[in-house]
């Protein structure tokens, strides 16, 4: 498991948005890897920033809007410290994945696309991880856990939460 | 490390391919996705930390997949190629000491073969990889990814190095043409003719695109080369980029794969360094870099235009085609865009030459294809076949068949964008034209495996979503069109479809196919055109009896065990009833669906017990163990509600044969109030219960009781009475019956056309159990031969047995295929019985005197796969043997004459005589007639018939009435106690007792002993109440 610390919005300083958009600025379609850099270091893409990367990369802030509504990896409210995706692919669908993810919601108590009121889970849907062997699998930031059983959920969830305690 | 030259490169291999080969003793392990979800990195620690300290002579590298991903965590043991499976590190310390350090290896972690049982030494010998043919996955699970001195070592970056120094452009595309390599991205474009548009657009400037956002649920293909063997994708690229004249190159990967992406800018960065990416390289004047652009999480983003755009820095939305990528692609430039398994091949065509590419595959479609192989397939993973291998090998051969032995019922090709493919199908070869023509494609290369545990109504509703959900929404075909198929997907799951919604299906998504504007919403409709085509009748039930057979759609669900009983039983009210006791109310709540409660305790085939949810926990509920304890506590009768109606006693029902089928429909009719008359033919009613399954499955008393239960709710039951005989329907209608119910079952034998099979020693399975059970003897031989496969075959041969003869049977197929219920097979062959599958009688063989001799067979073997999704036995050129033998029983076929007693009635009837039933009403086409079981279905089970009966008589009262009264259609939602946050109670299933082999082999006692109450109690307190608070589901379906 990660032992790296979770970004908090205090990775979001205008130096350090400076940082990540100096790397690309010569570079041609720097938009989008610009805010998934950013979006790395401060969890989520606030408002404020986007504005700043809009005006420092002279893209127009309609577009900069546009392309982060149309991803879905990218959130402008602040996230969990773990992203839990239960994967609905193909796969995973038919070995039980939407059991699994039913589990899930009751045991964090959101729904998908929600955060817990402590901030550490966020709840989303994958669409296939490519770990189809091992199907149903759920993936907690970039871990990979296979297998998974409904049933066993709050064990796979303990050891993030013990990390925090 | 930098090259300088192509001279220098090949310098540079042979010294790394010998310091490769110095090493002596070589452990790869693998860490492809699936095992490193598994623990590959500590296998790899647990072996590094028992070898520190000896001599280095063993190396140990973590390789990409080595493709059976359900065995894993895997490694192999170089140079003989030992290959390890389901290792843990202390297994991996185990290997260390005893293989690696002491020459032996660990016999327990070897791969067992599954279908002859014999231990796999090394990799070559594994099932799994016998029939596959590495190009594109050469390297992946043979060397360190992250190392270009491995790469370089097997020869990598050779094709690009004879590409720069000795041809041209024209001549690389040339070769790639010969070699007809086509798109592996799903498609199946000329690879060849891109590049040709892109080479001959004029341009300055060019770009060389890589596909690498495999998004179709179900494929890790592209995952799997990137994260095994990168630099193989930067060579191809590279290969590709000096052929069409290009300078730069981006691999747009999707942002789920981040080993890949770490993996592949690793390869970069290595490539840059050795020269062999970047300004001047090999010294040879091209010039080529290349970058990677993650995705961001948009599935559109693999369609070609839209993903140019994201590669721009826009929206991922699609544009119309022309401009094609090769005029105007990235930043309006000449593109050229192939996927990673395309680039992959590139250099293996170039390196080795196309003549040794196009050896394999087919006709039209050269060379191999990587497919991941997942669902419910034994051993999941990543293969890699020549194309035109078949679906059958593909899920059999290499993937070792379904889990848990269940039936095989669809593969998903292609994903959202493919189809299913039947398993009247498994022959299918898998090339781009072939799975085409059945409505699926050959796609990326993603194949689930479906068993009949899948809902493909749900399935085509799963993608749709999928879609629907990814959908750019810029053109309205695919942004409304495909919401308003979902729409009537959703409803159709829900019980609320309409016959018209089929076709409205079909019109919409032909539709959307024609109008979309890019790929992603041509294709959408594809699975669910697909499945539509292949399994209407699917479609059919679930719209009209809203019923979903694979207990799959909640709406139509109550619990899984109660819609596989094909009588619909409230499973899991009467097994918490007996939970707690309460077994008068457990038996009225069975006996509200089936009357038979005492009879299938003993005979069902508990289809309910394959659909239990406990099953994904430990093992299913014992359901039909309960049962039996259940209806042994019946002290009193139990019947459920009886509603008198002296309108409904005044008409006049006549129901021909005293089966299941038939009895069951009277009882159902009585319980309206009817008096319906039953007429049989034998002295004795039970129909196939008395007459063909034996006591010792089913004492006499048991069913005796249930039917005099029947016989006094006013059935009234004429025996020795014959239709055609004694009765006609002619006369029946004289008599002024209303209807008639045809139970008439399967009583006809197909039979054994072989010479000498014309004496009185060869007899039909269901005369001989019909003698024996009727009239109490039955003339047996000594040596006695049953052939056939069925539960007739199984019932005779243990009658035979008891009776005192040695019995064998022969089956043309294997025991797994073999129609008979699995526990009868194995009591059969512990009480003696010898099996011989794969056998054919060929001759029966007879003395001078007439007398029988003997039984000659030949041995068969399998071969192609049938319509039933079974392999085909075929006569291998074997030496024919014979089996000594004096009577032989044959039981294979069960058929229905009934020319004569049909009279002029307007019945219509299938090509081996069955009656035609309409599935709801069982009414025929005859308005006054109506039939049910086996005299429709064929030979079917006691289960089966009982639910006909049930549906015969609702429909019999709706002929008569014009109303539905089937009032035990009403699910209620039994009162006992659950709590649904309980954890489940731990306990095992347990197995049913039987008295011992030496007691009943010469007896007829009954086999199956009861449990306690305790061991019963506890048992029913096993289910998870999947019923729990979701009552009523439906309130009467036909109303």
């Amino acid at each position: 498991m990660s032992t790296e610390t979770q970004p908090t919005e205090a990775d979001f300083t205008v130096e350090n948005l400076d940082r990540i958009i100096d790397a690309h600025l010569d570079e041609a379609g720097a938009l989008i890897p610009v805010l998934q850099e950013v979006q790395e270091s401060v969890g989520y893409l606030p408002e404020d920033a986007l504005k700043h990367i809009s005006h420092r990369l002279e893209v127009p802030y309609s577009e900069v809007a546009g392309v982060v509504s149309f991803y879905s990896f990218f959130s402008t409210i602040p996230r969990g410290r773990h992203t839990v995706r239960a994967c609905l692919g193909t796969a995973c669908y038919v070995r039980g994945g939407k059991e699994v993810l039913e589990s899930l919601k009751r045991n964090l108590g959101i729904e998908v696309g929600g955060t817990t009121e402590d901030r550490m889970f966020s709840l989303d849907v994958g669409r296939c991880f490519g770990a189809c062997g091992l199907a149903p699998v759920v993936v907690v930031d970039e871990t990979v856990h296979q297998q998974v059983k409904p049933s066993r959920v709050a064990e796979l969830l303990a050891p993030y939460r013990e990390e925090e305690a | 490390m930098h090259i300088g030259s192509p001279e220098e490169l090949t310098q540079k291999q042979q010294e790394l391919e010998q310091q490769r080969a110095a090493v002596s003793t070589r452990v790869r392990v693998c860490t492809g996705g699936g095992c490193l979800a598994s623990g590959a990195h500590k296998i790899r620690a647990a072996l590094e930390s028992e070898l520190s300290g000896v001599d280095g002579h063993v190396h140990i590298v973590e390789t990409g997949c080595m493709g059976p991903c359900s065995a894993g965590p895997v490694i192999a043991v170089d140079p003989d190629g030992t290959f390890y499976e389901g290792v843990t590190p202390e297994d991996a310390a185990e290997i260390a000491k005893s293989h690696l350090l002491g020459g032996a290896p660990v016999e327990r972690l070897l791969h067992r073969n599954l279908a002859s049982g014999s231990v796999a030494e090394t990799e070559t010998d594994v099932d799994f990889f016998q029939q596959q043919h590495k190009v594109v996955l050469r390297n992946c699970g043979r060397i360190n990814p992250c190392s270009i001195s491995d790469y370089i070592a097997v020869g990598g970056y050779s094709a690009l190095a004879k590409a720069l120094a000795s041809q041209t452009g024209e001549q690389i595309i040339e070769t790639v043409k010969a070699a007809g390599l086509r798109g592996r991205g799903g498609a199946g474009f000329p690879s060849w003719l891109k590049w040709r548009f892109t080479r001959d657009a004029e341009s300055e400037e060019k770009y060389v695109l890589c596909n690498a956002d495999e998004g179709d649920p179900g494929a890790f293909m592209d995952r799997s080369v990137l994260e095994g063997d990168p630099h193989s994708v930067v060579e191809g690229m590279a290969i590709a980029a000096y052929a069409v004249g290009a300078q730069q190159g981006y691999v747009y990967c999707r942002a789920e794969y981040p080993i890949a992406v770490s993996r592949l800018s690793q390869a970069i960065t290595q490539a840059r360094e050795a020269g062999l990416l970047g300004d001047n390289i090999l010294g040879t004047g091209f010039s080529f870099d290349l970058d990677i652009r993650k995705g961001s999480g948009a599935f559109v983003c693999g369609e070609e235009t839209a993903l140019i755009h994201s590669i721009e820095g826009k929206r991922g939305e699609p544009t119309p085609r022309p401009p094609f990528p090769a005029q105007s692609g990235v930043w309006g430039k000449p593109t050229l865009l192939n996927n990673v398994e395309t680039y992959a091949n590139v250099s293996a065509i170039v390196g080795d030459g196309a003549d040794t590419y196009a050896r394999v595959g087919t006709e039209d479609s050269k060379g191999t294809k990587v497919f991941a192989l997942a669902g419910a397939v034994r051993n999941t993973g990543l293969v890699e076949v020549p194309i035109g291998t078949t679906l059958g090998e593909l899920i059999y051969d290499i993937g070792g068949g379904i889990t848990n032995d269940k039936p095989f019922k669809a593969a998903q090709i292609g994903g959202p964008s493919g189809g299913c493919v039947p398993k009247q199908h498994l022959n299918v070869p898998l090339d781009y034209a072939s799975l085409e023509e059945l409505g699926a494609i050959m796609g990326s290369g993603g194949l689930i495996v479906m068993d009949d545990g899948t809902c493909m109504v749900d399935v085509a509703r799963f993608f749709l979503e999928f879609v629907q959900e990814e959908s750019c929404g810029k053109c309205t075909p695919c942004r409304v069109g495909t919401k308003r198929m979902l729409e009537i997907l959703d409803r159709i799951c829900e019980g609320r479809g309409e016959y018209e919604d089929i076709d409205q299906l079909i019109e919409l998504g032909t539709q959307i196919k024609d109008t979309a504007l890019c790929g992603l919403g041509q294709t959408a409709p594809n699975p669910v055109l697909s499945t539509i085509r292949h399994f209407r009748d699917e479609y059919e039930e679930h719209i009209r009896d809203k019923h979903c057979a694979a207990g799959i759609c909640p709406s139509l669900v109550r619990a899984p065990c109660q819609s596989a009983c094909p009588a619909g039983v409230d499973v899991p009210g009467f097994v918490s009833l007996v939970g707690e006791k309460r077994y008068a109310e457990a038996l009225r709540l069975h006996r509200e669906r089936n009357p038979f409660a005492a009879v299938c305790a003993r005979v069902c085939f508990h289809t309910c017990e394959e659909k239990c949810r406990r099953q994904t926990l430990d093992s299913p509920v014992a359901i039909r163990a309960i049962k039996r304890h259940m209806v042994d506590q019946e002290v009193v009768v139990q019947l459920p509600e009886v509603r008198e109606n002296s309108e409904n006693a005044a008409r006049k029902v006549a129901i021909v044969g005293a089966g299941p089928a038939g009895l069951s429909c009277a009882y159902f009719l009585a319980r309206l109030g009817y008096r319906p008359q039953v007429f049989e033919a034998m002295p004795r009613p039970g129909g196939m219960l008395v007459q063909a399954i034996p006591a010792y499955r089913l004492p006499r008393e048991t069913l005796a009781r249930e039917i005099r239960m029947i016989e006094n709710l006013g059935v009234r039951i004429h025996t020795e009475t014959r239709l055609g005989r004694d009765i006609t329907l002619s006369t029946l209608r004289e008599q002024g019956y209303d209807a008639v119910f045809l139970g008439l079952g399967a009583p006809g034998n197909t039979p054994l056309n072989v010479p000498g099979s014309d004496g009185e020693d060869v007899v039909p399975a269901g005369d001989f159990l019909r003698q024996y059970n009727v009239r109490g003897s039955v003339p047996v031989g000594d040596r006695v031969l049953v052939v056939g496969g069925g539960n007739a075959a199984i019932d005779a041969a243990r009658t035979a047995l008891r009776l005192g003869s040695h019995v064998t049977i022969i089956y043309r197929r294997t025991r797994d295929q073999m129609p008979a219920y699995a526990e009868e097979i194995e009591e059969a062959i512990s009480e003696g019985v010898e099996l011989m599958p794969l056998t054919q009688p060929t001759e029966i063989v007879r003395n001078s005197d007439g007398t029988m001799r003997s039984v000659r067979c030949v041995e068969l073997s399998l071969g192609e796969f049938d319509r039933s999704g079974r392999r085909r036995p075929t006569s291998r050129k074997s030496e024919p043997f014979e089996l000594e033998a004096d009577q032989v029983i044959v039981a294979i076929g069960q058929r229905l004459d009934a020319d004569e007693i049909l009279e002029d009635a307007t019945v219509k009837r299938d090509d081996d005589g069955f009656l035609r039933a309409d599935p709801v009403t069982g009414q025929t086409a005859d308005p006054w007639i109506f039939s049910g079981g086996d005299s429709v279905l064929g030979p079917a089970s006691v289960v089966e018939a009982i639910a006909a009966g049930e549906r015969a008589a609702y429909g019999i009262d709706l002929h008569l009435t014009g109303e539905n009264h089937a009032f035990w259609r009403k699910d209620t939602q039994v009162n006992t106690h659950f709590d649904p946050d309980a954890e489940p109670l731990p306990y095992e299933r347990e197995s049913i007792e039987t008295i011992s082999v030496d007691r009943r082999r010469h007896n007829f006692s009954e086999v199956e002993l009861p449990w306690s109450e305790a061991i019963a109690v506890r048992q029913a307190q096993r289910c998870l109440r999947c019923d729990y608070g979701k009552s009523p589901v439906k309130e009467d379906v036909h109303a």
